[in-house]
């Protein structure tokens, strides 16, 4: 059975449709990219897996468990707080934004969570949060606030908080968008170890290169629906949409 | 020379009541604010309406006029089942009024919050109250310092309208020496104990502005 498994989604925001029979299953250890035109819907189908949006109907299960469904009359059931807490801590979320929280130390963003969250002892931290903050360079600038990092520097915090949970999947949103264009070789760089980790991975990526480098299935959205689906080679050699082929002439 | 020395331990006298009257209100108001701007963002329908109208009243009305209907009107129209003695009736009126104010500097506060850091903090794990204890709350207090100085300065002016409860505050001290005495030099010591007393407050505020600038956003 697939590890994430998402059947079917439908999402309106004020009765415009941003998706439309979405649907995506994928495999433990497999890396999915979505590309696409900005306003395809393809951070809000991701979204919607981090539970940061509500579906309006299909269904999401992870790992065997449903986070919802919609049953024959539409209607569309959560499950319990319970349980969707449990399958958030299975994911971590990289933003475009990064979202980091300015007013505590490098150090202190990684560790607040599995302090807070996870009820884990500082010690117990520490080294997980030495670990990862070498893995993605940054260890000596653990005393120093977000804002004094440049962009490249606080997406890779930003990763490394996010995998301090220890969480099962890596949900990447346009992680590079936001940034000037000779940093965003150092955010690609770290993803890529997590790649080569074997780290389950969905990234919503404007980097065509390396989203045809690193993943293992290429995933082409346009007006709320997939248009084409395939692997690298396919997507971007042999494209048979003529959406995907314009997009891709557009970007290449 | 000898009159001042004379009228000052005095004067220091209503400090008491200024001082005490502050503190416990500050104190009361500033939690009782974050609340109220909490329950005014919450999505429960009733609730936030309820807060809107109630710092509507208490914005709409002159302070002192609140004063006075709590120590006089209330206890006639319940029939003196709620009747507080006159420092009682200061501090409740004054917190529920200071309320109503701060709840509006932290509703904006909380709202200049981007939405991301909610994210950010949700997708993390973090419970509602976890995200607003230590993300979004520690980022409001550090955008609200400069109103929440001003209304800290405020208060400590505001608390001479005790006066017509009767309450020994500087300023009521103040004025019957001066109707006393026909002597206006009361007036001017009045003044200076209520600068010292901002002074102090605005350093206080300077310091925790500088506390806070250690990050940026």
């Amino acid at each position: 059975m697939a590890f994430v498994n998402m059947e079917r989604i439908e999402k309106q925001f004020n009765n415009q449709t941003v998706l439309k029979d979405v649907s995506l299953q994928m495999n433990k250890g497999e890396i999915v990219s979505i590309i696409g035109p900005s306003g395809s819907g393809k951070s809000t189908f991701l979204r919607c897996l981090g539970q940061l949006e509500t579906i309006d109907g299909g269904a999401i299960t992870v790992d065997g468990i449903t986070l919802v469904s919609t049953d024959s009359s539409g209607m569309v059931h959560y499950a319990n707080k319970q349980t969707m807490h449990d399958l958030l801590l299975r994911m971590g979320m990289v933003f475009q934004s990064f979202n980091l929280f300015p007013h505590m130390t490098v150090l202190e963003n990684i560790m607040v969570a599995p302090r807070m969250v996870k009820a884990m002892k500082d010690a117990e931290i520490l080294p997980i949060a030495e670990r990862l903050l070498n893995k993605v360079g940054l260890w000596e600038k653990r005393d120093m606030y977000p804002s004094r990092l440049s962009g490249g520097q606080q997406q890779r915090v930003a990763i490394a908080r996010a995998l301090a949970m220890n969480p099962e999947i890596m949900l990447f949103d346009e992680p590079t968008s936001a940034l000037d264009p000779e940093l965003t070789g150092e955010v690609l760089k770290t993803i890529k170890q997590l790649a080569d980790d074997h780290m389950t991975m969905i990234i919503v990526t404007h980097e065509m290169n390396f989203a045809r480098e690193v993943s293992d299935r290429i995933i082409f959205m346009a007006d709320g629906v997939i248009q084409e689906e395939g692997s690298p080679e396919q997507i971007f050699t042999n494209p048979q949409s003529p959406r995907t082929k314009a997009f891709l002439e557009n970007m290449l | 020379m000898d009159y001042l020395l004379q009228i000052i331990p005095t004067i220091a006298d209503g400090l008491k009541v200024t001082i005490s009257l502050f503190c416990v209100v500050w104190i009361l108001s500033i939690p009782g604010g974050i609340v109220l701007a909490l329950l005014r963002l919450s999505k429960l329908p009733l609730i936030d309406k309820i807060v809107e109208a109630f710092v509507y009243l208490m914005r709409g009305t002159p302070l002192m006029l609140q004063i006075l209907f709590m120590y006089f009107a209330l206890p006639i129209m319940t029939d003196g089942a709620i009747q507080m003695d006159d420092a009682t009736a200061a501090v409740v009126t004054f917190v529920l009024n200071y309320a109503a104010y701060l709840c509006e500097i932290f509703r904006g506060g909380i709202q200049s919050i981007p939405r991301g850091q909610y994210e950010g903090a949700k997708v993390l794990g973090f419970t509602y109250g976890q995200t607003m204890r230590t993300i979004i709350l520690p980022q409001m207090f550090k955008r609200v310092l400069p109103p929440l100085a001003n209304e800290t300065i405020n208060l400590l002016k505001d608390t001479s309208l005790v006066y017509v409860l009767a309450m020994n505050d500087i300023l009521r001290i103040t004025k019957s020496i001066v109707q006393r005495d026909f002597d206006i030099s009361a007036f001017i010591v009045a003044a200076i104990f209520y600068l010292i007393f901002t002074f102090i407050l605005t350093n206080i505020f300077n310091y925790l502005e500088k506390r806070f600038s250690v990050y940026d956003e």
